[in-house]
């Protein structure tokens, strides 16, 4: 697979470790070094837009052009911030992106497939409900939610990366929380 | 019951990484053949026009494909460059239906993707290429002979069930054929001088995939009803 076979594919698997030597190969053009990246940062952000679009064939989309962004942007991609968070960045506003574009084409999207299945060992409400209870959710409630429940995000960086106001975002998350507790049947704390 | 702490709990608990239920790989690099960086940095390479010629190849394959289908070329949630549009939804896409049941292609050296960990293309050592290689040049050409052979066996059923189409269908593939192969070669040219780009390998690839696929789509569409699944 060419050059990357002498990158620091160590850096690929530690999580906490920001690969600069592959980032670094692939912003001069090396497309396995590229490859590399897209492995593993693919299932995060594949992640992302399937929360943030509830749709399977549109987070697949979604995901293909924010790699194709990203290629294209890689030399301008500065380390102000970790690799990871200026692909999520990347996939948010296409994303949104996409939404706008859709929304003029009236376009009616499949209901959410694909979503992990994964066991829960508490033996409370199914993940599953819970992801599909998140994808029913209206856009900007599920947006905010998405980032700052499940992504980590502050209120501060969703605001900034969805473009509403930090006070937007703080009520669309209690709005998210709401719904959410009404359609599992969870009661006030 | 359950609290809204709790539901703060399993938003926590989500894994953030959800691997994709299929391979984007390939989707990603016609993407970035169709859409290159505005300030390359490979600037000795001239290897744009070569992508330029790859971009062109898959769009003909997909045409081909879809006139072959009588199905229109892509639904209206297709968009960008890397959407499952165009020749992503085609036949050069992981998912075709034609190379996802063909042994041969499954078990093709070609970067099958499904299988792929780190690199969905590996240059292989010089080994004859393919039949239709009419090149020099053997750098990151398949070389397993189950997939030769089965690549021989399919183009030689295309070649007859090419005859048996009517003129105008016939001359329409035979003219996408001719860019795709018109493309493979350019590119084989370019590798034979740059045998140490991935870019090239990759494209290479994708030319590679696209006449593959293209056999297929042509062998599959022309299969006697009967034979049908």
């Amino acid at each position: 697979m060419g050059s990357v076979q002498h990158l620091h594919l160590v850096d690929l698997i530690d999580e906490n470790v920001e690969p600069t030597a592959v980032i670094a190969a692939a912003a001069q053009g090396d497309l396995a070094a590229f490859e590399a990246l897209y492995r593993r940062f693919a299932p995060r952000l594949y992640g992302l837009c399937l929360r943030l679009t509830g749709q399977r064939e549109a987070a697949e989309d979604c995901v293909q052009e924010s790699f194709v962004a990203a290629w294209r942007g890689l030399g301008r991609f500065e380390k102000r911030s970790r690799f990871a968070t200026w692909l999520q960045r990347i996939a948010i506003r296409t994303v949104i992106a996409r939404r706008r574009g859709l929304r003029n084409a009236h376009e009616v999207g499949e209901p959410a497939t694909g979503l992990p299945d994964r066991p829960d060992p508490a033996g409370g409400a199914p993940p599953l409900d819970l992801e599909r209870a998140i994808a029913a959710l209206p856009e900007g409630a599920r947006d905010v939610l998405v980032l700052v429940g499940i992504y980590g995000y502050s209120h501060a960086e969703a605001a900034n990366v969805l473009g509403v106001a930090e006070g937007t975002c703080k009520a669309q998350l209690h709005r998210a929380r709401g719904l959410l507790s009404a359609a599992l049947g969870l009661e006030e704390s | 019951m359950k609290t809204r702490v709790s539901l703060d709990e399993e938003l926590a608990k989500l894994s953030r990484d959800v691997p994709p239920p299929r391979e984007l790989w390939p989707g990603v690099v016609r993407g970035i053949v169709r859409t290159p960086r505005s300030a390359p940095r490979l600037s000795s390479v001239p290897w744009m026009a070569y992508a330029a010629s790859a971009a062109g190849l898959c769009l003909a394959a997909a045409l081909a494909w879809v006139m072959v289908q009588g199905r229109p070329p892509m639904t209206a949630s297709g968009s960008g460059a890397a959407s499952g549009s165009g020749a992503a939804s085609g036949p050069g896409a992981a998912s075709a239906p034609g190379v996802a049941a063909n042994p041969a292609a499954q078990g093709s050296p070609l970067g099958s993707p499904q299988g792929s960990a780190q690199g969905s293309w590996q240059g292989s050592p010089p080994a004859g290429g393919d039949s239709s290689a009419g090149s020099a040049a053997n750098l990151g050409e398949p070389s397993d002979p189950r997939y030769l052979a089965a690549r021989a066996e399919l183009e030689r059923t295309f070649n007859q069930r090419l005859g048996e189409l009517d003129p105008a269908t016939r001359a329409k593939i035979e003219a996408d054929l001719a860019s795709i192969r018109k493309a493979r070669d350019d590119i084989r040219k370019a590798l034979a001088s740059q045998p140490d780009s991935p870019v090239l390998e990759q494209l290479l690839a994708s030319a590679l995939h696209d006449e593959f696929d293209l056999y297929d789509a042509v062998v599959r569409t022309t299969q006697p009803t009967t034979a049908r699944i």
